[in-house]
């Protein structure tokens, strides 16, 4: 109890704010209430109004609630899917959600069809504020029952919305046909009627590996830039680079990861990537226990010179995982969990030369319990931590004000 | 009428192994899987004290993992004494897929754990603090309990070369 209360205490002065966030455990809480504390795998973003929205699933639905105080208080829950299906919903798979400019929403998850790694990719959109969705729809247009999984969203500049994720159906052609297919591929679609519809699916890939997130960043208005983990040979699972557009066509595909992680395993670890508002270029992170690098590592990857610059490891001690970068006013952050065989941290360091040097790491928040993935999300005025745990709920962290207090306890 | 009675019977005798089971969580039954919490770990490796064994870690949600546990139980099909321990890192809550898949593999009556505590990051910490949560992993214990890890599927030499006992290959 008297520990419980520490941690609160710690996470109170830390957000300073009067409130006391919700637990999903405590007593006065029911466990069945759907909440976005009692909820599993959030994903947020603001509004072009600065207002929060949160889409995370609990219990078979995918749910979209909103905040207008910076995630002290939150809308009741309304449900994205009518009929109750299996969102996958762990630390690679998760809801995503896009509110754009005008305020329409766009829903995507990953639907598990059964235990045996098959799944759908699902979207719904809402144009009336969030208050209805429409029935969800399946994206991946083969009609196969096998793996189409680990699904991201994004919106270009150019109102292009894209959906990218990890494929089996090439891998259940090869299976027919007698022949070896290591690992999944990577496919595409778009729309460019704000989610009314989507084209065809597009290959950008095959032999990509099985079971990670695909990162992705805006490369010009209209065009995508994605990162995934790819199988390099027989069994290196290293990083690959794509640049993608609305018609299709995948220009370029380059390695942008060597860290040689020979393995034919699943890491359940993907890469988190944007775009460098000083260079241009690509700020990179991700997880490898490779012959040549072990451990969470940052580098920034030129498509002009085809290459990775500024590799530096984040952390190499065996508990580090999962990074996540943003950049805000010109300021590059990366949030990541730290393992010190009792708690797991939530790290940030920054940079303010374009991922040349870094700082020294600074622990945002902690906790003894389990937690999800550490997130990053921005709106004009600031940066903030988006981090579901089982000990705090969910929290939204205003970075920039915690670096200040953090600073100032310092001096 | 029979019949109805020897249903009965049944469902007490289960009841019955169920609640020496939870008492005594030594004992297995059909449904053998065990809570994994921070002291399981200790308590496989007393379990196997002075002997050599095998501990593999696995998830449905991992396709080598599948690959490994194929063979796994081809193996053990064939050396039925080969002294194996499966820890899945899913939740306890979803055993169902976890039984379904070792039922495939005949791994259904091996000693099998799954993870019990959603602070996933302590769980993988107490088995070792060195490995990053890639599966499949396997570490081997000789009989003085030096640990052995490997990630990605086991191969026959590793198991060849790990176990003082002689193995038989299919």
């Amino acid at each position: 109890m008297y520990k419980k209360l520490l941690s609160l205490l710690i996470l109170q002065a830390a957000l300073m704010s009067p409130s006391l966030y919700a637990i999903c455990d405590s007593s006065d809480i029911d466990r069945d209430q759907v909440s976005i504390h009692c909820g599993n795998t959030p994903s947020a973003t603001f509004d072009a109004r600065g207002n929060l929205w949160v889409a995370f699933v609990q219990d078979e639905f995918v749910y979209v609630s909103q905040s207008q105080d910076l995630g002290k208080s939150f809308s009741d829950p309304v449900a994205v899917n009518s009929a109750a299906e299996d969102a996958e919903h762990n630390g690679e798979n998760r809801p995503k959600i896009i509110v754009d400019e005008r305020g329409l929403v766009f829903v995507s998850w990953t639907l598990k069809t059964s235990s045996r790694f098959t799944g759908e990719i699902r979207f719904s959109r809402s144009t009336d504020g969030g208050e209805n969705f429409e029935t969800p729809r399946t994206i991946n247009d083969d009609n196969l029952f096998t793996g189409h999984r680990f699904e991201s969203l994004f919106l270009a500049d150019s109102g292009h919305l894209y959906l990218t994720w990890v494929d089996k159906r090439d891998l259940e052609a090869s299976v027919e046909a007698g022949e070896d297919y290591v690992g999944a591929a990577i496919y595409y679609a778009v729309s460019d009627d704000d989610g009314a519809s989507f084209s065809q699916n597009y290959r950008v890939a095959n032999n990509s590996c099985e079971c990670c997130r695909i990162a992705i960043a805006p490369r010009g208005p209209e065009n995508i830039a994605i990162l995934w983990r790819q199988v390099f040979g027989e069994d290196v699972r290293d990083h690959a680079i794509a640049e993608l557009t609305p018609s299709g066509k995948t220009l370029t595909t380059n390695r942008a990861s060597y860290d040689q992680w020979h393995i034919n395993a699943c890491p359940h670890h993907g890469p988190t990537m944007v775009q460098s508002s000083l260079s241009g270029d690509y700020h990179m992170s991700w997880f490898t226990n490779g012959d040549l690098n072990q451990g969470i590592y940052y580098a920034r990857y030129s498509f002009d010179d085809e290459r990775s610059a500024s590799i530096f490891q984040v952390d190499g001690q065996p508990g580090a995982g999962h990074p996540f970068l943003s950049e805000h006013n010109e300021k590059l952050h990366l949030v990541w969990k730290g393992f010190n065989g009792r708690e797991t941290l939530l790290n940030l360091i920054t940079s303010e030369d374009d991922g040349a040097t870094w700082s020294e790491p600074t622990t945002l928040l902690k906790t003894n319990k389990g937690s999800d993935h550490p997130l990053l999300i921005q709106n004009s005025d600031s940066l903030f931590l988006s981090w579901h745990s089982d000990e705090f709920g969910y929290v939204l962290l205003d970075v920039n004000e915690n670096i200040r207090r953090l600073s100032n306890n310092e001096n | 009428m029979k019949i109805k009675k020897a249903k009965i019977l049944r469902k007490l005798m289960g009841n019955l192994i169920a609640l020496i089971s939870f008492a005594w969580p030594n004992l297995t039954i059909a449904d053998n899987i065990r809570s994994f919490t921070f002291d399981s770990f200790s308590r496989i490796k007393s379990e196997f004290e002075g002997k050599e064994f095998l501990l593999g870690l696995w998830s449905v949600d991992c396709p080598p993992c599948l690959v490994e546990l194929d063979m796994m139980g081809k193996i053990l099909d064939l050396n039925p004494e080969l002294p194996f321990v499966l820890i899945s890192t899913d939740p306890i809550d979803t055993k169902e897929d976890a039984i379904e898949f070792l039922s495939d593999f005949n791994l259904e009556n091996r000693e099998s754990w799954m993870f019990a505590d959603s602070f996933v990051e302590r769980l993988r910490y107490s088995i070792d603090p060195n490995w990053y949560g890639e599966l499949p992993r396997s570490y081997f214990f000789d009989r003085t309990h030096e640990m052995n890890s490997h990630s990605g599927i086991m191969s026959t030499e590793l198991l060849e070369n790990w176990f003082a006992q002689d193995i038989t290959f299919p």
